[in-house]
């Protein structure tokens, strides 16, 4: 095939990472967020009348 | 069929001015659709409320039909890739791609026909055997093209690709989640165009894959690099071919080491929310769990890139030495962490993080290690095979858990402490697995395909 024979440009390969990269960012930031949670959330709202020691 | 010729294999021969880094990419396009499989549990209450829309009548479905979707999904990947694993080494990664994106998309179109008609036989058949079968085939089919592109760095290459695997269930959850609330109406949950949409996405990210993936010219190797003078004991030079890979004790002791190490990170990742919640009563609730179980999501994703790297310098049989000796020291001490004990969630949180990563790397480094030993010939379909010890701990994994936790607090075991025996257990399974990646030696001479020298 007559594209193959050119040697792959800098931005086709950006390109090719961009495709894949920008959907995986924006999984990985939603992820984040949600990760977030761990470290900002208030304890449990059903929390025992005698919590555990710290 | 001529029609589908440009499929074919010597049709995705790569020119010499080809990159290799286009490569990468293009098995991060299928692995990051496919791996939307582990975010089908947010399907999971929708599917349950198809009839009733904001609540689940008598008639709709039940939470435990619903549940055998993606078990058979899981199930049908390991049997699709120890079954096409040797057609997919002759017929090219390109073909196969192809296959996996078409079966893949095609599971989620029929799947929208399971949800208007409500009729479940057409989920199970559409997103378990039909897309199930793509999951399969596209797990495996770009392993040997990175591995040959990427002699230099097989660990990082594969590394990348099964990176995304990981990374797809990170798309998939919200993707859906999105659609859903968009297609949402008072009569419609929104699930069988949210089915349709996806379907039509993953193809065409697929099908980039497809169109860019090329395989090596016979003997191309990287610009100014020769292969090791000094020969390595564990890295051979010499081919296996799949159906004889299978009868050597190289390929079970593999078996066994990557179903040990799955079987033990699946008893964190099955009951992560549950479990921080019951170590630490009163200090974690639901939503901070949540946060846990993303996290975890992403140290299993960077993990598979992190340690499959790390095994291109310090070998492969060291990396999983350091999973299976760490792995079972952390696992023992994890339960310690728990309120009963020296209540710290943040040590409890880094364990599990450290753990899970390992997890990851184990499933990563395992192509690498399976090129090194039996070389390059048949990888993929020897991969697909070894896979079926995935199948395997898929199922042990959680039934190990919840039958042990469950026989435990039936004995009068209060529901934080039951955690201990289990994660004791696992321990225990990666000492197994240490044992028999202890045993791995080369392999035998009299296992060599005719031709020897590749």
């Amino acid at each position: 095939m007559a594209e193959n024979r050119k040697k792959s440009s800098t931005a086709t390969i950006l390109f090719a990472w961009l495709l894949v990269g920008i959907p995986l960012g924006w999984g990985v930031y939603n992820t984040l967020l949600n990760s977030m949670k761990l470290f900002q959330a208030p304890p449990a709202q059903s929390a025992p009348a005698t919590p555990a020691p710290k | 069929m001529a029609l589908f010729s440009f499929l074919d294999r010597d049709r995705s021969i790569a020119d010499p001015g080809y990159s290799r880094w286009l490569v990468p990419p293009a098995a991060l396009a299928i692995h990051l659709c496919i791996g939307q499989v582990y975010a089908f549990s947010v399907f999971k209450i929708p599917l349950t409320q198809l009839l009733g829309v904001t609540k689940s009548l008598p008639e709709d479905w039940k939470q435990t039909q619903i549940a055998w979707i993606f078990s058979f999904a899981i199930v049908i990947l390991g049997v699709s890739a120890a079954t096409f694993g040797k057609w997919l080494e002759g017929a090219g990664p390109r073909k196969a791609m192809f296959a996996s994106a078409t079966c893949f998309a095609l599971g989620f179109f029929i799947s929208y026909f399971g949800v208007v008609s409500h009729q479940l036989w057409l989920v199970y058949f559409g997103y378990g055997f039909v897309g199930g079968t793509g999951l399969g085939l596209g797990y495996i089919s770009p392993v040997s093209t990175l591995i040959r592109w990427f002699p230099d760095r097989p660990g990082l290459a594969t590394g990348m690709a099964i990176m995304g695997f990981g990374g797809g269930a990170m798309i998939g959850s919200p993707l859906a989640i999105k659609l859903m609330a968009f297609f949402r109406t008072s009569s419609d949950a929104g699930v069988g165009k949210t089915f349709l949409v996806m379907g039509a996405l993953y193809f065409l990210l697929m099908m980039f894959g497809v169109f860019t993936i090329r395989v090596p010219q016979e003997g191309w190797k990287p610009e100014g690099w020769t292969a090791p003078v000094k020969e390595q004991k564990l890295v051979t030079t010499h081919k296996v071919d799949v159906n004889v890979a299978f009868r050597t004790p190289q390929f079970w002791l593999l078996w066994v080491v990557l179903c040990t190490n799955v079987t033990a990170g699946i008893g964190i990742l099955e009951q992560a929310s549950p479990m921080i919640q019951e170590l630490f009563k009163g200090t974690i609730g639901p939503v901070a769990a949540g946060g846990f179980v993303g996290l975890l999501s992403l140290f299993n994703m960077a993990g598979r890139f992190f340690w499959a790297s790390t095994s291109d310098f310090i070998g492969r049989k060291p990396t999983y030495f350091i999973f299976f000796t760490l792995g079972a020291v952390l696992y023992f001490f994890l339960p310690m962490t728990g309120a009963n004990h020296l209540n710290t969630v943040k040590l409890f949180v880094t364990i599990s993080v450290i753990l899970l990563s390992m997890y990851g790397g184990g499933f990563a480094t395992i192509p690498a290690y399976l090129r090194d030993l039996f070389g390059t010939h048949h990888v993929s379909a020897i991969h697909g095979r070894l896979l079926t010890a995935w199948s395997v701990a898929g199922v042990l994994g959680p039934v190990l858990v919840n039958y042990m936790r469950e026989y435990q607090i039936q004995h009068g075991a209060d529901k934080a402490s039951a955690y201990q025996t289990v994660l004791h257990v696992m321990a225990g399974l990666l000492v197994v697995g240490f044992i028999a990646n202890f045993l791995v030696r080369p392999v035998d001479q009299k296992y060599w395909l005719a031709e020897k020298r590749s």
